[in-house]
Formats: structure tokens, sequence, C-alpha cells
């Protein structure tokens, strides 16, 4: 039986770096996969400890035990799938096998190992149906599932050579030691974490404030992930800063809030992905998460509150949940309000994330009872400095590489 | 029971408001979320899939507002056009019709 309130989840921060200075011999003559830009963020939260306390990625046990009992083969909760996938044909032409290292590249320079402690198949039209409650391929994360190559390398990795983390993503890289050390010298004990893929508007901030006062917290960390992007969505950059400057501006008080990032390509996933966060979350030290309405969730495939009501069915994790209704616009009170505070609910105007890119699209700046004009001028500045004029992901954003780590020659 | 529709919110900015000015329709805009101006243009489902599928970047929010949002601003411009030559907000299956 094994605790899962457990702070770091598992009990211990794992850490899996080389000092690249001694790997440099130890990576020489071994078979070598360039990875693509997920796995290389995948690695990242892995080997930083993000991901606490897998050690690498997992073997068919795990994969198994998380796909079907929603734990690790050792009994700790884990929701989602964590693997690296290989082709057939690529896997024949390495010629590696189970008990072999291979050094992991990304952009060409080594990254990291991968001890190869099993190769196997999974069928990933059932790993889809437990993990996302469909096979509908419309949903990102059925089609993720299923465009895996159709083998999978289980084995820890190791970091032989960390990446630089480019600005102005390196001030928000804290793995969890070092965020977990940075709670403990503001003298923060109660962090309740807020995820986010998006520039905040205001509904966002009232979501970290009601969650602030819910948790009787010391401070929120907004931890936005940064991964795979579409057409469309905020640039990364705009994303990151923006958090920042809702502190910067004065939204919230210098010593209540604090913005760091997170390696991760969502998976949609609604509750499973709830845990997940969960979990990474108590990881960096934060001892509450809130969760807003469809956390995590796309399209209509799960329940607005599916997210809220997984936690009943868990153990303790060792972070509690908050839970969070809607935060709208009320013409009456004119101002923000709570969906279970305001008694004006046929009067209330919803406004999404979307929604405020819409508007924004549209050549108008929002309101500032929506949009903070700080948050703004911010956006309207990443467009320029890095997103070509546009604060939304373009086709040319897409195709300048990864914009937020270098791993440099070793 | 009358078939649901997916309003896509046309956000009014200036130029779109003194065109709208210039051909006597400005009163069509509703005041919304705190001092904006809109219009909103119903579509039905069947035009909201044309429209998602011609469109890949727009969305239909379904989680919290049931507007159809992200539709390129030319799109909406031509929209806007539309309603000012109809005097109507029903002008989707035009715009459709028009892109053949």
């Amino acid at each position: 039986m094994v605790d899962n309130a457990l702070s770091p989840h598992g009990g211990t921060i794992v850490e899996r770096l080389e000092e690249p200075t001694t790997a440099k011999e130890r990576i020489k003559g071994l078979p070598r996969i360039e990875i693509r830009s997920q796995l290389a963020r995948e690695v990242m939260s892995i080997a930083y400890g993000y991901f606490s306390p897998l050690e690498g990625f997992m073997t068919e046990a795990d994969v198994d035990s998380v796909v079907n009992k929603l734990t690790l083969a050792s009994g700790y909760v884990w929701s989602i799938p964590i693997v690296f996938d290989i082709g057939e044909r690529e896997l024949q032409e390495l010629g590696v096998k189970q008990g072999d290292t291979v050094l992991l590249t990304y952009q060409d320079n080594p990254l990291a190992t991968l001890d190869i402690e099993e190769v196997f198949s999974y069928d990933l039209d059932v790993m889809a149906q437990k993990v996302y409650g469909t096979k509908d391929e419309k949903h990102p994360g059925v089609r993720r599932t299923l465009a895996y190559a159709g083998r999978f390398l289980g084995g820890k990795v190791t970091i032989v050579n960390p990446p630089k983390i480019n600005p102005p993503f390196d001030e928000f890289f804290y793995p969890p030691r070092l965020l977990r050390e940075e709670f403990s010298r503001r003298g923060w004990k109660r962090v309740v974490a807020h995820q986010t893929r998006n520039v905040p508007h205001t509904g966002h901030e009232w979501l970290m404030k009601g969650a602030w006062f819910a948790a009787n917290a010391d401070a929120v960390l907004a931890n936005p992930v940064i991964g795979e992007k579409r057409a469309g969505d905020y640039i990364d950059e705009a994303i990151i800063v923006t958090h920042d400057a809702l502190r910067k501006a004065g939204y919230f008080a210098e010593n209540i809030h604090m913005t760091s990032l997170l390696f991760w390509d969502m998976r949609y996933a609604g509750p499973r992905e709830a845990v997940f966060h969960a979990i990474v979350r108590k990881n960096l030290g934060c001892t509450h998460h809130m969760f807003g309405r469809d956390h995590a969730g796309v399209g209509t495939y799960y329940d607005p509150y599916a997210a809220h009501e997984i936690f009943e069915e868990l153990p303790d994790l060792g972070i509690y949940p908050v839970k969070a209704l809607e935060w709208f616009y009320c013409p009456e009170c004119a101002g923000i309000a709570y969906e279970e505070q305001c008694g004006h609910k046929d009067a209330a105007q919803r406004f999404s994330g979307s929604l405020i890119r819409s508007i924004i699209q549209d050549g108008v700046q929002p309101p500032r009872l929506l949009f903070r004009p700080e948050i703004f001028e911010l956006v309207m500045e990443c467009a320029e400095k890095y997103g070509g004029g546009s604060p939304f992901v373009t086709e040319s954003y897409l195709g300048r590489g990864d914009p937020v780590m270098t791993v440099p020659a070793l | 029971m009358s078939e649901e529709t997916f309003p896509i919110n046309i956000w009014i900015n200036e130029e779109r408001l003194e065109a709208l000015n210039k051909a006597g329709v400005a009163g069509m805009t509703k005041d919304v979320l705190a001092g904006l101006k809109v219009i909103q243009v119903p579509a039905n489902p069947s035009q909201r899939d044309d429209l998602l599928k011609r469109y890949p970047m727009a969305k239909c929010d379904t989680a919290t507002t049931k507007t159809i949002e992200l539709l390129p601003r030319e799109v909406k411009d031509q929209l806007l056009e539309l309603v000012v030559k109809k005097g109507s907000v029903d002008v989707v299956g035009d715009l459709l019709a028009s892109l053949g």
C-alpha cells in the first residue's frame, strides 16, 4: 500500500541530471535517436522531477496500470501514459534492444540518454478509449494516441546536456526543487496552482483570486503550460509574460503571486488530465490546485464539472482540489461576478478566452473590466517582438522551430 | 421547437461603426460586456459545421458562450457588408452561397 499523500508524489523529487563533462565520455558511440519537441519537453519534465516518481518513460506494466487502474504499477495514482514511441523500422535500423542505452538528441545535439528496460507494443485503441473515454479521432488526445508509432521504449532517462532556456522563458523556469526552495524562502506554506494555456482575462484573474480566498493560501502559482501550439493560439511568449504582468501591474500584490512554466503538451483528457495536473503541481510544492469549469476539456466530450468529481473517487493526493464555478460579467452588478454568489443570473454575460481573442482579432481593445489594459499592451508588444506582428500563432511562428529551449553542442 | 442557433459575434471597431452609421443601421448593434458593441449573426447547426470546416482556426465555444468565435477578420467584414446590404442579420446562408 503506497501513501499517495506524500509530497512530492512518491516521497522524493526525481532528478536525473548528469554533468555534461562526465556525460561526454559516456555517450560516445551510443546509437542516436533524434526526438520531436513533445518528447524533448517530456524528457525535461521527467529528468527535472516534474513527473516524480517517474524516472523515465513508462514500461508496459505502468502503461497498463495507468490505462486500466489510474495508478502506476507501484500503486501511486497516475492518469496519463508517458510513453516513448518509435517505429518498427527505425527500431530495426538502430538495432537496439532491452538493456541497451541510446542517446536522445534534439535539434541534432545530445540531450539525454534512455536506458532501455523494455521494448513493447500496446493496443492504441484501448489506450485512447480508456484515457479519453472516446475513440473519436476529432479528439486531439485520441489523435495523438493513434498517431504513436507502433512500438514503445520504456526506461530511465538522464539529461546529459541541459538545454538553454531562451528569453523570455528563462526567468520562469523553476524546476520542482528550485521552486520548493523559492516558496520556502518566501515563507509560503499554502500555495494554490492555476493551470493555464491562455493570456489572462479578468475571468482568469478572479478564478485565481477566488482560489486564493478559498484555499486561505499564502500565494497563487500561475503555471502556464508551454507545449505544442496550434495556429490561432496565443503565442507562448505572450502567455508567460502577461501572467507575470498581472502582479507587476498590481492586480496581485507582490508577495502573493508568482509565475513559472510547465513543459507539457496538453492532452485535453478532461478529468484524467486534472489528476495529472494536480500531481505535477504537488511536485512543484503546491498544496492546492484550482479547477474551473471544463478543466482540460475539449468539445463536449466531458461533463463541464467532471474534473471536480474525479477527485471524490481517489485517495488523498496530498494536494487539495479547489473547485471553482464561473465568473462572468454582470451588468446589474456592473462588474465581474461569481456564479454562486450573483443573483442576476439571467443578466449574466459570459466570456471566454476564445471570445476575448475574437475581440482582439477584430481590431477592438476589450474593456478593462474584461481584459486589463496593461495586458492588452503587452500582448501587442509580444506580437511585434515575437509573433511577426500577430499575437496569435501563425504558420511562420510555427515554422521557426522551438522558441523555448536551445540544446547547445556538447 | 425552433432550431438552436449559434451566434457569430462581429465586434464593432471604429471602422465598422462608421460603415454602419453611413448605412443608417448602427441601431442594429447591441451593447455588451461593459462597453463593447456587437452584431450577432445567427448560424444554424449545419451552417456552423460548414463554417468550422472552411475555417479550421474558428471555434464554436461550446463550453461557455455557445458562440462561433475566431472567424477570420475578412470573413466577418464580408458578413457585416451583407448585414448592411440586407438590413438583416440572417446572412450566413448568403455568405456560404457566395463562397460556393
